[in-house]
């Protein structure tokens, strides 16, 4: 029995080891400082799509808000084996994620879907986590966060396993669900990055990808100011690890304290 | 002066304690005004004297027999219910898996702003603000509501102390009255699988902590055996709690503890972000691996670049020595 998947796929923030200031004068993120890449658990949500159409068959469709150039990851989506992409025209860094909940409800309502709806639970250090629970309770469906894996899916029912604290939790949901999945499920990339020049040809092939209009949405949270955090100064040392002479004024001065 | 109320975790009768802490932000933010909570989960009902000693002076019990596991639906319909009853300027909620669940979904039904894992909330300009660290804690983000109105934020572990208990204040728990269909419990917890607390990682002065590195059983046997020379608790990362190799109650990081110990022992850990938020405030950190570009090396205090099945046997000999 097949079950249809929408996917929320996003290009986020690269927030891993950033160097130097990622601020400009004015507070705002600098671009060049930060670069993007696919979200990481969104990259999750759709390994987990395409495992269970691989499985059980089912047509996957992946949805990315933003301008029409800059929806790289739909195409990146495209040649993982998704079966179709939207684009909903929607500026991501212009809306708060109850507004991006809305445009993407909208879309999701408009094709129809009664399945699975996958979403990546972002990592508490860069981004909010907020838009799997306001994409559920947009569409009235039930939800899971923190997915680690898919234990079931029929075309009525999921079920799932979820990390909680001290352990897990197996969840049992009646479909349509939104399932935010969290970070446990890739190991290695089994459908992994190719070279830039592949990449390259892929960013500029040419793909049709429909369009969704969202209506204007306000939003109820704004940024009210960044300020860049004092680096975290640490004396560091490199300490050998043949010598068990280092090791132990290592192991003296550490248990010692400052 | 304003009123806050506050979501309290309740599982299987026991507090908590990043809701305590909660508890202890919701006192200080108030500044006069009314502390109100729902102590929510089985067993409810047993831990409103602590909450009315610690600093509440309002508590309401959700304790539903049908939702004695956390599913979204009933939760949300429940706190939605409470907050209609009292309107507060702001609910706290822990940033737990069941409180990052939570906050965002009732948000989003009553159409109000929410921000997740803040570091702190506090008045400004005749409203409040939430911040947080981010991007990879090189930037604190400053959020606030467009307009008036309740404010939903969920604070992390170790974000706010935990109140002290005073013994004069006391009050009555009642029930919250909300009215749940079957529709509502439409979702089901089928399996649950929970370590029983072993460790005591949050008083812990050392931890020695295993992650991928270790390799296998044998490897996190070393690894106890330098926890044991140091008399240090030992901790885990998630790779090695899904590997089976220890139980969730070791695990710190993102879904596990957060840590402050002394010492921090960090044993064939690649030091991911869900691992480093939970330990990077430890107050000295070793870290042993094997790549010398792991990011856990960018965090502590010693880096030591070598197979921890070489390198602890000799630690452990020249602590005995």
């Amino acid at each position: 029995m097949s079950v249809d998947t929408m996917v929320i796929v996003r290009e986020v923030w690269d927030t891993r080891d950033l160097v130097g200031q990622v601020l400009d004068d004015t507070g705002n993120i600098k671009a060049d400082a930060v670069g993007t890449r696919f979200e990481p658990e969104d990259l999750n949500a759709l390994e987990m799509a395409l495992r269970l159409k691989d499985a059980q068959g089912g047509k996957v469709t992946a949805i990315s808000a933003g301008e029409p150039r800059g929806v790289d990851v739909l195409r990146e989506a495209l040649y993982r084996g998704v079966d179709a992409v939207v684009r909903v025209n929607a500026d991501p860094l212009a809306l708060d994620d109850q507004a991006l909940a809305e445009a993407y409800a909208g879309a999701i309502r408009e094709l129809g879907s009664q399945g699975l709806i996958l979403i990546g639970t972002t990592v508490l250090d860069g981004e909010n986590s907020l838009l799997g629970a306001h994409l559920a309770a947009a569409l009235d469906a039930e939800q899971v966060s923190w997915v680690d894996e898919l234990e079931e899916a029929t075309p009525e029912r999921a079920v799932a396993r979820r990390a909680i604290e001290m352990g897990t939790e197996t969840v049992e949901v009646p479909l349509p669900a939104v399932l935010s999945v969290g970070v446990a499920l890739l190991e290695d990339d089994p459908r992994s990055p190719r070279s830039a020049k592949a990449m390259l040809k892929l960013k500029m092939k040419k793909v049709d990808i429909p369009a969704h209009e969202a209506p204007a949405i306000e939003a109820v949270t704004k940024t009210a100011g960044r300020a860049a955090v004092p680096e975290r100064v640490i004396e560091t040392r490199a300490v050998d690890a043949e010598s068990e002479a280092e090791l132990k004024s290592m192991l003296d001065e550490a248990r010692k304290g400052d | 002066m304003a009123d806050i109320s506050v979501f309290i975790e309740v599982d299987d009768g026991v507090l908590n304690d990043i809701s305590l802490q909660c508890l202890g932000a919701a006192r200080a933010l108030a500044d006069g005004g009314v502390v109100r909570c729902l102590a929510a989960g089985a067993g409810a009902s047993g831990i409103a004297a602590d909450l009315f000693a610690r600093g509440a002076d309002e508590v309401k019990v959700f304790d539903d027999s049908r939702a004695a596991a956390y599913t979204t639906k009933p939760y949300a319909k429940a706190v939605i219910a409470w907050l209609n009853e009292a309107p507060p300027a702001v609910a706290l909620f822990g940033a737990t898996t069941i409180g990052n669940d939570l906050a965002p979904s009732v948000a989003a039904r009553l159409k109000t702003p929410c921000v997740l894992s803040a570091d702190g909330v506090e008045a400004a300009d005749g409203g409040y603000v939430a911040r947080r660290v981010e991007f990879d804690r090189k930037v604190q983000t400053a959020y606030a509501p467009e307009k008036e109105g309740l404010f939903i934020v969920s604070l992390h572990d170790g974000a706010a102390e935990t109140p002290a208990a005073d013994a004069s204040r006391t009050g009555e728990a009642v029930p919250l009255s909300v009215e749940l269909d079957d529709s509502d419990f439409a979702a089901r917890v089928l399996k649950r699988d929970v370590a029983k607390k072993t460790v005591n990682l949050k008083d812990a002065k050392i931890i020695v902590a295993a992650g991928a590195g270790v390799g296998n059983a044998e490897g996190l046997a070393v690894v106890q055996q330098l926890a044991d020379a140091l008399g240090a608790e030992v901790g885990a990362t998630r790779a090695v709690v899904d590997a089976g190799w220890l139980a969730a109650d070791h695990q710190i990081g993102q879904t596990g503890a957060t840590v402050r110990p002394d010492l921090y022992i960090a044993c064939g850990i690649s030091g991911a972000v869900q691992h480093r938020v939970g330990m990077l405030d430890a107050r000295k950190i070793i870290a042993i691996n094997t790549d010398a570009n792991a990011p856990i090396f960018k965090v502590a205090h010693y880096q030591v670049v070598g197979d921890l099945k070489v390198v602890i046997p000799k630690l452990i000999k020249v602590l005995a020595a």
